[in-house]
């Protein structure tokens, strides 16, 4: 035993010697240490910078003492229970239903032609934002929304729209609505990447041919297996659906707001003072969200072992395994209603006049294309470009790390960089208000904030984990034996990499950096607080204008927003099949 | 709903008869895109016979397991009848047709152990003391006793292969396909899974197919050569 400890304690030393003095040495070590270094540093700090405001010390409002009393007023907020209730009934639920349908649907539907359609669809499922999804939404449903236009006045009487809380309801349904549709196709995506690694045709043959169920070999063999490769994303789902603002914004209960809105607002106020209450806030949404992370681990266990005996009880059918059309009518609402969103920004954008309950407008016109489009221009670009940027640099710094863990592996080095490297994660699952008013501190007294390079790094945090959760799985995956070959015939390592391997994994390295983009896109609340209001992007526009700006408007703004992701996700998709389109192989 | 559910559960619990059956192709045919696979295949495989399937990659000797077991990919066609014992299984799913699957790759389940991997497929009527006799007695027989609770990543390849073997054959199945099972086995194992293999088909007396590219692998008696979409028997 003590020889054991002696070997690895001198393969770690070995391992250090090499990553950091080897004679030996690896370019490519760098890479783990600068992605960490791009995440630790403003995620440590903007902590930080959030927690000693929490406790009373703000030297720059001239708050210096370090005191209880911020929390003392937090608690003593009239707005925080009813915030706090609609965080926790929002994100929980919005949390559970989606990984539930989203393991139904593939449970049910997975290798059937309609599996095949909803794969197909998940790429502009995603490409749709947020915040610009959530305003279609409200077009959808709200009292004056185009559902009750349909059925008005023949069949409900409104000449009006009803005095219905439909959108903006105080339990935050509507929010939680809003928040499934868009985590079940991410939630779909990270499945599918994670059923590539499992042998699902054979597997449920070998249940099948044991008598089971489909539905009952999902449930017992395929999903045990799965779910531990979903823990990641649902735990990033977790975190973001209790810590949402921007959709909160547009869709969410206003009296009081979710809690991280709450926060948003106290960090805004013109009262310096409010500042600390924010922090306090800020750290108290941590705190939330670590307790209930640890609930969801600690419950997922408890599931699993009290399932366990149910595994082997050998009954091979089970009534759910009969519901196969709730899974499809759960899929087809998901969809209709994302393209419906859709449409109705569309239709909103180009409305001349739209009275209720018309279900149509009377005229359309492109009044407000030409009115907003000068002043969407730099916005569009500027988000263009930091979304660009970051995705790049993630990519980079991406490959970058999956190659060096593959050098360390082929080595049989036990890498430290291999396992710390998980802290690219960290983003996912600390609520962003929770350490951007820390980042806004350092940044200011750096003396760096509204800089390009502040606002692309600050997005590189959020990209880069989305970036390595989409790609990493493809790209270890990949038979190295082809580079050998190549280094072999060509006599270049770095030849053979970008001349076979980059150009073998165009597609997925193109799709997850749109995945990238999409991300950056779509952040609202880091631009916010580190552009220090010299950068607006389509995004900060979009839902600036969401709450009292004429739906027209919105409508033009929203699809701006939405025309961003979805060419560079077309792109990649389109580009690969257009290179290789003589390429039976390359086509998967 | 439910009814039709518990009919099938009853018919899985009722199984463990003495009697024997036979597998039966007749004029069975696989159409992909218009072209037939091989020319019709009519043979009869005794209960406790093993009939070896051969033939160059590509004849179709696994998609002819996949119709067999009814698991065939969308886009093939069959025609003709497959019959084991009185029961034509050309329109029965898969998991009511009660023939067994054993591939080149162990695919025991990674998120259970020996134990529960051999425990998964037995009838749901035992009660958990005679379903752990069974796996007991199963495991002493492959020489794996005090295995239960092993993980499945601590095993080496040929106790996979016994374990894997064990699994189906506990599930008490009408008939077995055998899809190259040993081709990832080196030499001497080869020989000792194979021989353990055959006996215990020839003891649970149920008609085996057996696909392979080896001929050392095929046991004395019948070959079905695919070969040019044609088979010689």
């Amino acid at each position: 035993m003590g020889r054991g400890i002696g070997e690895r304690l001198a393969q770690k030393i070995q391992s250090l010697t090499f990553l950091m003095v080897g004679q030996n040495r690896n370019p490519l070590q760098f890479f783990p240490y600068l992605t960490i270094a791009a995440f630790l540093a403003p995620i440590i700090l903007g902590l930080v910078g959030t927690w000693l405001p929490a406790f009373g010390y703000l030297p720059i409002i001239g708050a210096d003492d370090f005191t209880l009393q911020s929390y003392r007023e937090l608690l003593a907020h009239p707005s925080l229970p009813g915030a706090l209730r609609s965080t926790l009934i929002s994100g929980l639920s919005a949390t559970l239903i989606s990984l539930f349908l989203s393991l139904w649907i593939t449970a049910h539907l997975y290798g059937t032609a309609f599996w095949s359609f909803i794969q197909r669809t998940l790429a502009p499922l995603l490409a749709i934002p947020h915040a610009a999804f959530a305003l279609g939404l409200t077009f959808l449903i709200a009292p004056s929304g185009w559902l009750i236009r349909l059925f008005s006045p023949g069949l409900t009487g409104f000449v009006f729209p009803p005095d219905w809380a439909t959108t903006r309801d105080p339990l935050a349904i509507s929010l939680t609505i809003t928040m499934i549709f868009k985590e079940v196709p991410f939630l779909l995506l990270m499945t599918i990447g994670a059923l590539n690694q499992l042998d699902i045709k054979r597997t449920v043959w070998v249940g099948r041919s044991l008598g089971f169920q489909k539905f009952k070999v999902w449930m017992r063999l395929v999903i045990p297996q799965l779910y531990p490769m979903l823990r990641l994303p649902v735990l990033a789902v977790l975190a973001y659906s209790l810590s949402v603002v921007d959709l909160a914004l547009i869709i969410g209960p206003s009296l009081p707001p979710p809690l991280a809105v709450l926060i948003d607002r106290w960090f805004n106020d013109p009262d310096l003072s409010m500042r600390l209450i924010g922090a306090a806030g800020a750290t108290l949404l941590f705190i939330v969200i670590t307790f209930f992370i640890g609930v969801f681990i600690v419950v997922e266990h408890v599931v699993a072992m009290l399932t366990r005996p149910r595994l082997l009880n050998g009954l091979r059918h089970s009534w759910w395994g009969q519901m196969k059309s709730t899974a499809t009518l759960a899929a087809v609402t998901v969809i209709t209603t994302t393209g419906l969103s859709l449409f109705l920004l569309s239709l909103w954008s180009v409305a001349k006049n739209w009275r209720f309950p018309d279900a149509l407008p009377r005229h359309l016109s492109l009044f407000y294309w030409t009115k907003s489009l000068p002043l969407i221009v730099e916005p569009f670009l500027t988000a263009a470009a930091v979304g660009l940027s970051s995705a790049v640099i993630a990519i980079i710094l991406v490959l970058g790390c999956l190659e060096n863990e593959l050098h360390l592996s082929r080595s049989k080095i036990d890498s430290i960089s291999q396992k710390s490297i998980l802290i690219i994660y960290l983003p996912l699952l600390i609520p962003q208000i929770g350490f951007l008013f820390g980042i806004q501190t350092i940044v200011t007294n750096l003396h760096i904030e509204g800089s390009w390079f502040s606002l692309i790094w600050v997005h590189l945090v959020f990209v880069l984990p989305y970036i390595f959760l989409t790609l990493a799985t493809t790209y270890r995956n990949y038979d190295q034996r082809y580079v050998q070959v190549a280094t072999i015939l060509s006599g270049s390592s770095l030849h053979s990499f970008f001349r076979v391997k980059v150009v073998m994994l165009t597609k997925p390295i193109l799709f997850s950096l749109a995945v990238g983009f999409a991300v950056s896109i779509a952040q609202y609340l880091p631009t916010l607080y580190v552009g220090a209001g010299r950068f607006a992007t389509i995004t900060t526009e979009t839902v600036s204008l969401a709450s009292g700006s004429d739906r027209r408007v919105i409508a033009v703004y929203a699809l701006c927003q939405f025309l961003l992701p979805f060419l560079v996700y077309s792109l990649a998709i389109w580009l690969p099949a257009l290179l290789f389109r003589n390429r039976q192989l390359m086509k998967n | 709903m439910a009814s039709g559910s518990v009919v099938q559960e009853q018919a899985v619990n009722e199984k463990l008869t003495d009697e024997t059956m036979s597998l039966i192709l007749d004029s069975l045919q696989i159409n992909l895109g218009g072209s037939e696979l091989f020319s019709p295949v009519s043979l009869t495989v005794e209960a406790g016979q093993i009939l070896t399937v051969m033939g160059p990659s590509g004849c179709g000797k696994s998609t002819l397991l996949a119709s067999i077991c009814g698991n065939l990919d969308p886009g093939f066609s069959l025609s003709g009848t497959i019959q084991l014992g009185d029961r034509i299984l050309n329109n029965i799913p898969m998991e009511q047709r009660r023939i067994g699957i054993l591939f080149q790759d162990d695919l025991l389940f990674p998120h259970l152990d020996v134990f529960g991997n051999m425990a998964f497929g037995l009838p749901s009527i035992l009660t958990m003391e005679q379903k752990r006799e069974r796996i007991n007695s199963a495991l002493a027989m492959a020489g794996l006793s005090g295995f239960e609770r092993r993980d499945i990543g601590t095993l080496s390849g040929g106790q996979k292969a016994r374990v894997s073997l064990l699994r189906s054959l506990l599930a008490e199945p009408e008939a077995i396909l055998l899809d190259e099972p040993f081709s990832k086995l080196d030499k001497q194992l080869r020989q000792n899974i194979r021989e353990f293999v055959f006996q215990q088909i020839t003891k649970l007396a149920i008609p085996a197919l057996l696909v392979t590219h080896d001929a050392d692998d095929a046991p004395e008696g019948n070959i079905l050569e695919l070969k040019n979409g044609n088979y010689h028997a």
